[in-house]
């Protein structure tokens, strides 16, 4: 089953530890279910949403508490039953003050009234993309933009392909590899909805070739399932980047500052198609997940919690830390290439958080920048074809104008680049500072 | 809990810069042994003076222009190994420091320190070196056991060894290069811990043995004889004197073959190489901005 469909450039990061999934990728999902959970609003790429219910209220599962803001916005469910006990900010991963909504479980899972589609073949096709945005589903695989935006197809452009991600490149991840062996058939169930919503004939599930069960798995549920195909890929970081996908599958390369719709594409992870079956079929929103929680935790696992669990439960249900809590040097969100560091173990799971990962304080340590060798491995590993060595000088320098010129808005901040240079030097860091200034620098010249 | 709140990617790499100039040292220890074994512990001594030379110049210049010092990234102790293996053993020892030096220190110091000089250290030391005081540098002591006290290199005087002699190094020449057996376990060694790439070694080796064919000389002979080997193995490779790119890397490896060629069958020095590599270093960058990688979603050399 291996394959060697692959693009140029990548990695192979802990390549001689299977990627670091082998702790979790034999262990089914268990549920997990908290007791207070801190819902943010601002989940999604795009405006954070508005609470629409007060300290005292009584919410339900799955009743809205968030309110969509703006066009990329999104609506926010209870992801469990019981009370309101808070609302304002909180720290999240990435921002300080995050609004958000704490709801105490009173373990009684009592459903608002739903509102379901039935079978995603014979269902009214009109009706599936604004079932996916009232259930609030946005990109699980870690991006996170609203999916219901990624159908709305312009005037001119049209789309003959969805591509489901499967590839689950990133380090230590498993939860997607979990989701495709044990909800197999609801992955192709979501891949039709939004094949059938857009009238699209061909879907592709592309999954990396170190999960051959995962590619049987999918392809058993895919039998005699119109235009629905497997595809399985070689194992390389950043085979699941979106760019990367869409050339391995259909030799398109999407042009500079365009979208996946221009070269009549769309990708979703399998997580989100999942979200989008539970949507139509049941008309149930998105207010769990699976993350994988791995690292220095006595028992690695693939947990499914509700949306706003805080991550020191999932530790503690994963049997705690296994080092001495004075030598946990980092808990990442996420996987190694790209996830996020948290300033501390309390923060809430959103909807794209796939996994918690624990590294001890010698992991975790920031490797001293050095100067550049020009050995030219950066260059290689750039899935993008950009020179990493030229560009960091150019970002250090804050040279818009020339970084701009050697492309800097093409990276996809994939860490490809940082993880290989023997010189350690944070080329990645750079590069999204600068691809930071330069959209402020844009905006800002627009408004 | 202290929480490191480092970014992205949070896993490197186990190829450090020290790790790779230490796979450089290892690889040239077989030469090293292969040195002793042919010239006796005279070798020894001047890789050494060389090489603690170079370390030593390279801490104190750091320390005096209030750098960070940096000499544990060892790339100094292999500029300075690489150096000595390059002086016919028994050289003066202060010329062997002295070339240590000038090395680090002005070769690489003086034009910002590792990464920045776009010249092969140790070859621009051996190049002043053999510019300075020729009669030095041009007088190979022979094998020990072999009768004549100076003897005439493969080189001068093609022909006078069989492909074993030269094979295995019981020639005269520089303490490194005349043994290809320990070369060439340096170079897989190289090549296995993907410290360096075949593509130079081999690419720059082909075409001297090729150009010089085609130039009357007896291909065997010259990819065996003089600094041809070393050099393509030790030297051509440097990261910071080569091309980024993999096709400026071929043209480059090509480019330094021919040169080899050309100044072998035509200069009154026979020993080409120093110089081929020399002027090979200084295309690299220019060579690195004709092949640039198409960047994806744009045309060929498209600007943004
Ligand atoms: S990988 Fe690092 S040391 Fe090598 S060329 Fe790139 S930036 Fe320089
Ligand atoms: S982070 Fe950017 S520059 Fe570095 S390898 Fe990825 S795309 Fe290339």
């Amino acid at each position: 089953m291996s394959s060697n469909r692959t693009f140029r450039g990548g990695v192979h990061p802990l390549h001689g530890s299977h990627e670091g999934k082998a702790p979790t990728r034999g262990e089914a999902v268990r549920d997990y279910i908290a007791q207070t959970v801190t819902i943010l609003m601002g989940m999604h790429l795009g405006a954070p949403s508005t609470p629409c219910v007060q300290v005292g209220d009584h919410v339900k599962l799955g009743q809205p508490i968030g309110e969509p803001v703006g066009f990329l916005g999104l609506p926010v469910h209870a992801s469990v039953s019981g009370e309101v006990v808070a609302v304002g900010p909180v720290q999240s991963v990435t921002n300080p003050s995050a609004m958000a909504v704490t709801i105490k479980n009173d373990f009684k899972d009592e459903w608002v009234p739903l509102n379901p589609l039935g079978d995603v073949e014979t269902c009214p096709a009109d009706q599936i993309v604004p079932a996916i945005k009232a259930a609030g589903v946005c990109g699980m695989g870690g991006a996170s933009f609203p999916t219901h935006v990624k159908f709305a197809v312009k005037e001119g452009q049209y789309c003959d392909t969805i591509i489901l991600n499967g590839a689950e490149c990133e380090t230590h991840l498993t939860c997607d590899h979990r989701l495709m062996l044990e909800d197999s058939k609801r992955i192709v169930d979501g891949l039709r909805a939004a094949m059938r919503a857009l009238g699209v004939k061909k879907g592709v599930i592309a999954i990396e070739d170190n999960k051959p069960d995962a590619i049987e798995a999918m392809r058993k549920a895919a039998q005699g399932r119109e235009g629905v195909e497997v595809m399985p890929l070689l194992t390389k970081y950043p085979q699941g980047g979106e760019k990367q996908l869409i050339h391995v599958v259909t030799g398109r390369e999407v042009p500079t500052k365009k979208l996946p719709l221009d070269v009549h594409v769309i990708v979703l992870n399998v997580g989100t198609a999942k979200a989008i079956a539970d949507a139509v079929i049941d008309g149930r929103p998105l207010i769990s997940r699976i993350t994988t929680v791995t690292g220095h935790v006595k028992k690695p696992s693939n947990l499914r919690v509700r949306v706003g669990t805080p991550v020191s439960d999932l530790i503690r249900e994963c049997g705690g830390y296994s080092i001495p809590e004075s030598d946990v040097g980092k808990v990442v969100m996420g996987g190694a290439m790209t996830g996020f560091p948290c300033p501390h173990d309390r923060v809430p799971v959103a909807k794209a958080n796939n996994g918690v990962v624990v590294y001890s304080q010698r992991e975790a340590v920031e490797l001293e920048e050095s100067p550049c060798i020009r050995c030219g491995r950066c260059i290689d590993a750039c899935p993008i074809g950009l020179n990493p060595c030229k560009l960091k000088y150019l970002c250090d320098a804050g040279d818009m104008k020339r970084a701009g010129e050697e492309n800097v808005m093409d990276c996809v901040v994939c860490g490809s680049c940082s993880y290989i240079c023997p010189a350690r030097r944070r080329l990645t860091t750079s590069f999204k500072a600068m691809k930071d200034k330069i959209a402020a620098e844009a905006r800002k010249g627009k408004g | 809990m202290n929480l490191h709140l480092s970014p992205a990617p949070h896993v490197h790499s186990p190829q450090s810069t020290r790790v790779l100039m230490l796979n450089v040292i290892v690889a040239l220890l077989p030469c090293v042994i292969a040195g002793v074994w042919v010239f006796g512990f005279a070798a020894l001594a001047t890789v050494l003076v060389s090489t603690v030379a170079a370390v030593l110049g390279e801490l104190v210049w750091q320390a005096l222009t209030k750098q960070k010092v940096r000499v544990d990234d060892l790339s100094a102790a292999v500029t300075g190994l690489i150096l000595g293996l390059n002086l016919p053993a028994g050289a003066p020892w202060w010329l062997a420091a002295l070339g240590g030096v000038f090395a680090v220190v002005i070769v690489k110091g003086l034009f910002g320190g590792l990464g920045d000089n776009f010249i092969n250290p140790a070859l621009a030391a051996r190049a002043m070196l053999l510019a300075s005081w020729p009669k030095y540098l041009t007088h190979w002591p022979a094998p020990a056991g072999v009768d004549a006290v100076t003897a005439a290199t493969p080189l001068a005087s093609p022909g006078s060894y069989t492909t074993a002699q030269l094979f295995l190094g019981r020639i005269p020449g520089a303490i490194g290069e005349v043994c290809k057996l320990a070369i060439l376990i340096g170079f897989v060694y190289l090549v296995v811990t993907k410290t360096i790439s075949w593509r130079i070694p081999v690419a720059m080796v082909a075409s001297a043995a090729l150009c010089g064919w085609v130039l009357g000389a007896n291909p065997v002979a010259t990819a065996l004889s003089g600094g041809l080997l070393f050099g393509a193995v030790f030297m051509a490779t440097d990261y910071v004197t080569c091309p980024m790119t993999v096709p400026g890397q071929w043209v480059y490896a090509v480019g330094a073959g021919l040169l080899v060629a050309i100044f072998r069958r035509f200069s009154v020095y026979p020993e080409g190489v120093t110089y081929a590599i020399l002027l090979a270093n200084i295309s690299a960058p220019l060579l690195d901005r004709c092949f640039r990688r198409r960047v994806y979603g744009h045309e060929k050399g498209e600007k943004a």
